[in-house]
């Protein structure tokens, strides 16, 4: 536990240490303000029709739903920067030596590793609650809702940031480990498309295979154990993946 | 305190390291040496627990490194041939995070580090970033990150590569400091550093250990007779066979790159010839220049293992080639 901490404790400190944590925050709160704020300005158009005609108006459905919907979908881009380097960077500056042969496992330098990335994805979407706030202080959301949908944004990052870490384990190359990670994170995404039009055996597989479509029911507030369950295991399979391939790595030199 | 048992590494269809096989004892420096690619950095690379041999066994400290790899990076340093430092990081912070990592509980690790910092001579890049250092000073955080959980065993990919002379004087005088309570293996295609810093030297060539001794030892066993250089003054005259045909003389020939007069005698093992060389060549009315023995450098020795040894042995690799099942 406490290799797995000084492990975890080192990557979010080098993320912060260069600008990358403050570029790859940046990049995912500018979209999500604009998203923010093109719902909110509709919700509350719309709220003042409803108004005239006499209506009900829920800020859970109909404004922190939509927007951590797209939210989802800017997180998919912003991913692949965050996982990007975490094995490929040190097997380039040969870094990975020092960790191989110290007296921790592999496991604990993998866990440490997505530990690590796992903060600096919190700590992104802890600057989104600053919006979020925003509807505390002029309307009465529900926060029950909020925490499911907070929840599942945390799970459905973990399982983008395992298969990431994957994927960097694979190249010494962080570029080429960013593009692969990118194209298998969109097409996680646009498997569900296929749902529709892929006939009755299909259909269900390819919509429960899309890594976005397990989320929209945590977006709506619910907390079913089938979507826990789905991002439990992609992210157990994806570090089982990643000790796969160190190990190989290992005896290939 | 070390112990290589016939490990052999291949990569795909290559042999990178071949059957090597020696010990170290405790508080011993012993040099690895031989010419790039010859597959030192693999078998120390095996030796720290990186990467698994492919045949045979190694321990550390009593604890095999594939069996117990935990307990053998335990007592273990390590200096890879480019320093693993993390440029973002700073010195101080960078120690800390490998004593971390190395096992160094928490209410030594100050103390550690700052005592590190100091026999590495790094104290005073403490807060700068690992990045921003000078080679020198790398190659010192490297050799600091190494020595910081006081391992047993220390294992040295060329810690003098790259550094300036003076450096190169530092980093040897600290690893002699070192050695007596650490056993040290030192990888190093240079040659002077070995006479300087080991106490045994194993010769690699290609895989294979071609030779292992003492330094004087080498030098010695490979000569294999004594030669003599001399420095005769003795216009026009024949002096090579006058002086071939002296007792005890083996061989004369005119010495490389000199000015003319000067020769190579080489004479039987064990027989000095000095006396009667000069004897004769002061009757003859001959004037004596020079005289004085030629001993073999250990760079002649290592010439001579590593060119000469593989083709010699040429005839038995080829009947057994390099794919053939092992007895």
């Amino acid at each position: 536990m406490r290799n797995i901490m000084a492990i975890a404790g080192k990557e979010l400190r080098s993320y912060f240490a260069s600008p990358i944590a403050y570029i790859i925050i940046g990049f995912f709160a500018l979209p999500f303000g604009v998203f923010f704020y093109l719902y909110l300005d509709a919700f509350l158009r719309q709220s003042m029709q409803m108004a005239q005609y006499g209506g009900n108006m829920n800020v859970n459905q109909q404004v922190i739903r939509l927007v951590l919907q797209n939210a989802s979908v800017i997180i998919l881009f912003v991913m692949p920067m965050i996982t990007m380097r975490t094995y490929a960077e040190e097997k380039r500056s040969g870094t990975v030596e020092l960790l191989l042969t110290s007296p921790v496992t592999d496991l604990q330098i993998i866990i440490g590793k997505f530990l690590g990335a796992l903060g600096l994805y919190i700590a992104m979407l802890l600057v989104t609650l600053l919006y979020v706030a925003i509807l505390f202080v002029y309307g009465n959301p529900e926060w029950r809702p909020l925490v499911a949908a907070y929840l599942g944004l945390l799970l459905m990052g973990g399982a983008f940031l395992s298969i990431g870490l994957f994927i960097s384990s694979t190249t010494d190359n962080q570029i080429v480990a960013g593009i692969i990670s990118f194209v298998v994170f969109l097409l996680l995404w646009i498997i569900g498309w296929f749902a529709e039009s892929a006939g009755p055996t299909i259909g269900p597989l390819t919509s429960y295979l899309s890594i976005t479509e397990h989320f929209e029911d945590f977006a709506k507030g619910i907390v079913d154990t089938k979507h826990v369950l789905y991002y439990a295991s992609l992210i157990t399979f994806g570090l089982f993946l990643t000790a796969k391939s160190v190990d190989s790595e290992r005896w290939r030199g | 305190m070390i112990e290589v048992q016939h490990l052999t590494k291949r990569y795909g269809r290559v042999t990178a390291v071949d059957d090597v096989s020696f010990r170290v004892e405790r508080g011993e420096i012993l040099g690895f040496l031989g010419p790039n690619g010859a597959g030192k950095t693999t078998t120390m690379r095996i030796l720290t627990g990186y990467m698994p041999a492919s045949e045979g066994r190694a321990t550390v400290a009593g604890f095999d490194v594939f069996e117990h790899p935990l307990e053998a990076k335990r007592r273990t340093g390590y200096l890879p041939e480019t320093p693993p430092l993390y440029p973002d990081m700073t010195v101080r912070e960078y120690l800390d995070f490998v004593a971390r990592i190395k096992g160094v509980s928490s209410n030594e690790r100050r103390t550690r580090v700052e005592a590190v910092m100091r026999r590495t001579r790094v104290s005073d890049m403490a807060s700068r970033h690992c990045g921003k250092l000078s080679k020198g000073y790398r190659q010192r955080v490297g050799l600091a990150q190494a020595i910081l959980h006081n391992p047993e065993v220390l294992i040295l990919d060329e810690p003098t590569a790259g550094l300036d002379p003076k450096q190169i004087i530092e980093t040897r005088d600290l690893i002699r400091g070192l050695a007596g309570d650490h056993t040290i293996v030192l990888s190093t295609h240079i040659l002077p550093e070995v006479s300087q810093t080991c106490q045994r030297v194993v010769i690699i060539n290609k895989g294979r250990v071609v030779a292992v001794d003492t330094p004087e030892n080498l030098t010695a066993r490979l000569q294999g007779a004594e030669t003599l250089y001399v420095h005769v003054d003795a216009p026009g005259a024949d002096v090579t066979s006058a002086l071939a045909a002296l007792p005890g003389v083996t061989r004369v020939q005119p010495a490389e790159m000199r000015a003319s007069g000067a020769y190579e005698v080489e004479s039987e093992r064990g027989r000095d010839v000095r006396r009667d060389l000069a004897r004769d060549i002061v009757t003859r009315g001959w004037g004596l220049l020079e005289l004085r023995p030629m001993r073999m450098s250990l760079e002649d020795v290592f010439l001579q293992v590593t060119t000469e040894e593989p083709a010699a042995a040429a005839p038995e690799s080829a009947a057994t080639p390099e794919e053939a099942p092992r007895a």
